[in-house]
C-alpha cells in the first residue's frame, strides 16, 4: 500500500527525516512512536503533500507509484487521509458545506454520481451516531470553537465519510480525555478491515492500547531505530527513549 | 483644487426652469462654501488615500431630460423583483416605473422644505455634501409615519446608462415616525462608461423606530460612486446598515450615524470586493452623544489585482455618552501581491464608563487552512474559493431577508468564480 524507501527530507535546508524506510501492507496498521522533534510531523506532512518540505533523497510510493510530485489533493483522491494534529479552523465555512464538497470532489473523481443534499444528509448522520456527535456539528463552521475533543472527533467524521484507503492518524490522542480518546478509538477500529492501512503517529502508548497496532516503529533523529510488534510500545512506555539512542 | 466644469454646471443648475428658485439660496450657499475649500487633496487626513484625480480633471456635466431612457427600461434583470421599487435612471426619476409599499408618504424636496419652513438643516461634514446641495437635483422624501410597519423591502434603484459623462446629485430623505419600520433597499447598477454619482441619502429615526437600510454598489467599473448618509437617531431606535460594494473605479461610501438621544442601537456592517484597479472606501463614523446607546461598526474588504480600499472607521463618544458600549471590528482579505488596503480603525471617547472595543486584521489566505481543504481531495481553486466564501458570508448571512440575501450570495459567487485563480 505504502511504501516510503530512504526517504530523506527537510524544510528551509535542514534535513528532518534522515532515511526512512517503511513499508505498509493493505490492512495493517502501523505505529510511528518519537519524541518531539524526532521528525514524526515531518513524516506525515511529506506523505500528504504539505508544501514547503524538500524531499532530496529517496520516494514515497503509493500502491507502486512515486507520489511525491503529486498536490495534495491528487493523494488524497487517491485514497490518502490525515487526522491532523491541529485541525485548522475556519471561520464561516459550514461544515456540512465542507465535507460535502469533500466527498463528492471524490464521488466526481471515481466518475461516480454526486451526492446531492438530502443524500449527504443520511450519510452524515449515520456517521455522527456512531462517533456520539449530534447533528448540531452540521451546522456549525469547520472546527471553530470546537474544543480539543470535538475537533479530533471532526477529524474522524471526515475519515468515515471519506473512506480512504490509508489513514494517517497524526497525534490524534493530544488533547483527549480518555471518554473521547475510547469514542475515537472505537471509530478507527471500527473502520479497520485487511484493505484498510493506518499509520498512527504519536509520543504515547495511551491510544495503542486501544488501537493494538501490528508494527511499531521508534522514530529518533529522522531515522527508525527500532521496529517491532505492540510490544515495542510497552518497552517505551516503562524504559522511555533513553535506551534506544546510540 | 476647484474643476472648471463645476462653475458652469453650477450655472446650468441655476438657469433651469423646472427647479424652484426658492432652492437656489442653499444651493448658492453651499456652493459657496464649496468653493473655499475646493475638492480635498491627500494632506487631508480623511481623504489621505482617496485619489480624487478622475473627479478634478473629469469635465462631467449635469444630466438633462435627454438623458432619460429612450426605450422601456426593464428593471426586471438586477433582481429583487418582489419589491415595490423607486426608479431613478441618470438622475431622473421615473414615475411609471416607480411604486411604493402602501403606508409611505410621498413628498418632493420641495414639499418637503416647505413642510418644515425652511429649517431643514443641510449636511456640510465633507465637501460631497455641500456638492450634493448645490446641485441635488432627482430626490425624494419618504415619511413613515408613526406606528406604521412597512413589512416588504423598499427599493431605490439607480440606473446609469450611456456614452455621456454626466453627474447626478439625488437627494433621498427618509423620516421615520415614532415605532415605525421600514427595510430600504438602495441599489447601484448600470453599464455606463463615465458616470458620477454623488448622492446624499438623508435619515431621521425617532423613538423606537427601527430602520434596515442595505446598500449594493454594483455600477459598472468605471464609474464614480460617492455615497453621503447621514442617520439622526432617537430614542431607543434602531438602525442597521449592510453595505454590499462591488463596483465603480471609485467608490467611497461616507456613513455619519449620530445618536443623540438614550438607548439607540445602530449596527453597520459592510462586505467590499474589488479588483483591477478599483478603489473602495468606507468612511464609517459613529457618534454617541446620549448614554445607554450600542453601536457595531463590521466592516470587511477582499482584494485582488492592483485594486485599493480604505476602512476608515471612527467611533467617538461624547461625555454625556456614560454607559456606550461600542465596537468595531475590520478585517480585510488581500488575494493578490499588489493589493493594498488602509485600514485605520479609531476610537475617541471622553466618556469613563464605557465599554469599547476595536480591532482590525489584514492578511492572505491561510496556507495551513488551504493545506487542509486539499487534503480532504478539494482542488486549489476550489480550495481559495471555499475561503475566501468563508471570509465575506459572516456579512451576507446577518441579513434577514431571504430575497435580499440570495441576491447578494449570488453576486458574491459570481465574483467568487471569477477571481478564483
Amino acid at each position: 500500500m505504502l511504501n516510503i524507501k530512504d526517504l530523506h527530507a527537510g524544510v528551509d535546508g535542514k534535513e528532518i527525516l534522515q532515511g526512512v524506510d517503511l513499508c505498509i501492507n493493505p490492512g495493517e496498521m502501523h505505529a510511528v512512536m518519537g519524541r518531539n522533534g524526532s521528525g514524526k510531523s515531518t513524516l506525515s506532512n511529506v506523505i500528504t503533500g504539505k508544501e514547503g518540505y524538500n524531499i532530496s533523497k529517496g520516494d514515497i510510493l503509493y500502491k507502486n507509484e512515486s507520489i511525491i510530485e503529486w498536490p495534495p489533493e491528487k493523494r488524497a483522491l487517491a485514497g490518502i487521509f490525515m487526522s491532523f494534529q491541529y485541525p485548522v479552523s475556519m471561520p464561516g465555512v459550514n461544515n456540512t458545506y465542507f465535507l460535502k464538497a469533500a466527498l463528492n470532489a471524490k464521488l466526481k473523481n471515481a466518475g461516480e454520481k454526486e451526492l446531492d443534499a438530502a443524500g449527504f444528509l443520511k450519510l452524515v448522520k449515520e456517521k455522527l451516531t456512531e462517533l456520539n456527535m449530534d447533528t448540531s456539528y452540521l451546522q456549525r463552521a469547520v472546527n471553530e470553537g470546537f474544543s480539543g475533543g470535538e475537533k479530533k472527533r471532526n477529524e474522524i467524521l471526515q475519515m468515515l465519510t471519506l473512506e480512504p484507503e490509508i489513514a494517517i492518524m497524526d497525534e490524534t490522542d493530544s488533547g483527549l480525555d480518555i471518554d473521547a480518546l475510547k469514542i475515537i478509538a472505537n471509530g478507527i477500529n471500527k473502520y479497520r478491515n485487511s484493505e484498510r492501512s493506518f499509520l498512527v503517529i504519536t509520543h504515547y502508548q495511551r491510544l495503542l492500547r486501544y488501537l493494538e497496532p501490528d508494527v511499531v516503529h521508534v522514530l529518533i533523529d529522522g531515522k527508525v531505530v527500532r521496529s517491532g510488534g505492540k510490544e515495542l510500545a510497552l518497552e517505551l512506555e516503562e524504559k522511555g527513549y533513553h535506551w534506544l539512542e546510540s | 483644487m476647484m474643476p472648471n466644469y463645476l462653475h458652469t454646471e453650477f450655472q446650468k443648475i441655476l438657469d433651469r426652469e423646472y427647479f424652484s428658485k426658492k432652492v437656489h439660496p442653499i444651493r448658492r450657499k453651499a456652493f459657496d462654501s464649496f468653493i473655499e475649500d475646493g475638492l480635498p487633496d491627500k494632506k487631508c487626513e480623511d481623504w489621505r488615500f482617496t485619489d480624487l484625480s478622475a473627479i478634478k480633471k473629469g469635465n462631467y456635466r449635469i444630466s438633462e431630460i435627454d438623458d432619460g431612457p429612450t426605450n422601456k427600461v426593464n428593471i426586471s434583470k438586477y433582481g429583487l423583483e418582489s419589491f415595490n421599487t423607486i426608479v431613478i435612471y441618470n438622475g431622473h426619476l421615473q414615475q411609471d416605473l416607480s411604486s411604493v409599499p402602501k403606508g409611505i408618504k410621498i413628498l418632493s424636496n420641495l414639499e418637503y422644505m416647505e413642510q418644515k419652513n425652511w429649517e431643514v438643516s443641510q449636511p456640510n461634514l465633507s465637501s460631497f455634501d455641500l456638492l450634493n446641495t448645490a446641485f441635488m437635483d432627482s430626490g425624494i422624501c419618504l415619511v413613515i409615519q408613526k406606528g406604521i410597519e412597512i413589512e416588504t423591502p423598499l427599493r431605490i434603484l439607480f440606473i446609469c446608462s450611456g456614452e455621456e459623462k454626466i453627474m447626478i446629485s439625488p437627494r433621498i430623505h427618509i423620516d421615520l415616525e415614532e415605532s415605525s419600520s421600514l427595510t430600504l433597499v438602495e441599489q447601484h447598477v448600470g453599464d455606463c462608461n463615465e458616470y458620477l454619482y454623488n448622492g446624499s441619502v438623508i435619515m431621521n429615526i425617532e423613538d423606537n423606530a427601527q430602520l434596515e437600510h442595505i446598500r449594493i454598489q454594483n455600477n459598472s467599473k468605471t464609474t464614480i460612486n460617492m455615497g453621503n448618509l447621514h442617520v439622526t437617531q432617537h430614542q431607543g431606535s434602531n438602525f442597521t446598515f449592510n453595505q454590499f460594494t462591488l463596483g465603480g473605479r471609485l467608490g467611497r461610501t461616507n456613513l455619519y450615524a449620530d445618536l443623540i438621544e438614550k438607548g439607540a442601537n445602530c449596527s453597520l456592517n459592510g462586505l467590499s470586493l474589488s479588483n483591477d484597479d478599483q478603489h473602495l472606501d468606507a468612511h464609517i463614523i459613529t457618534n454617541h452623544h446620549a448614554p445607554h446607546c450600542t453601536s457595531t461598526q463590521n466592516f470587511k474588504s477582499i482584494l485582488k489585482g492592483r485594486s485599493s480600499g480604505v476602512f476608515n472607521g471612527r467611533s467617538i463618544v461624547q461625555n454625556k455618552a456614560q454607559k456606550t458600549d461600542s465596537n468595531q471590528s475590520n478585517k480585510n482579505l488581500l488575494l493578490s501581491k499588489d493589493a493594498l488596503m488602509n485600514s485605520n480603525p479609531q476610537l475617541e471617547i471622553y466618556a469613563d464608563d464605557v465599554k469599547c472595543s476595536h480591532g482590525s486584521s489584514t492578511g492572505a489566505l491561510e496556507p495551513d487552512a488551504l493545506f487542509y481543504i486539499r487534503s480532504r481531495g478539494i482542488d486549489q481553486d476550489s480550495a481559495r474559493a471555499l475561503l475566501v466564501r468563508g471570509f465575506g458570508s459572516e456579512i451576507i448571512e446577518a441579513l434577514e431577508n431571504n430575497e435580499i440575501r440570495d441576491h447578494i450570495t449570488n453576486y458574491f459567487n459570481q465574483w467568487i468564480d471569477k477571481n478564483k485563480q
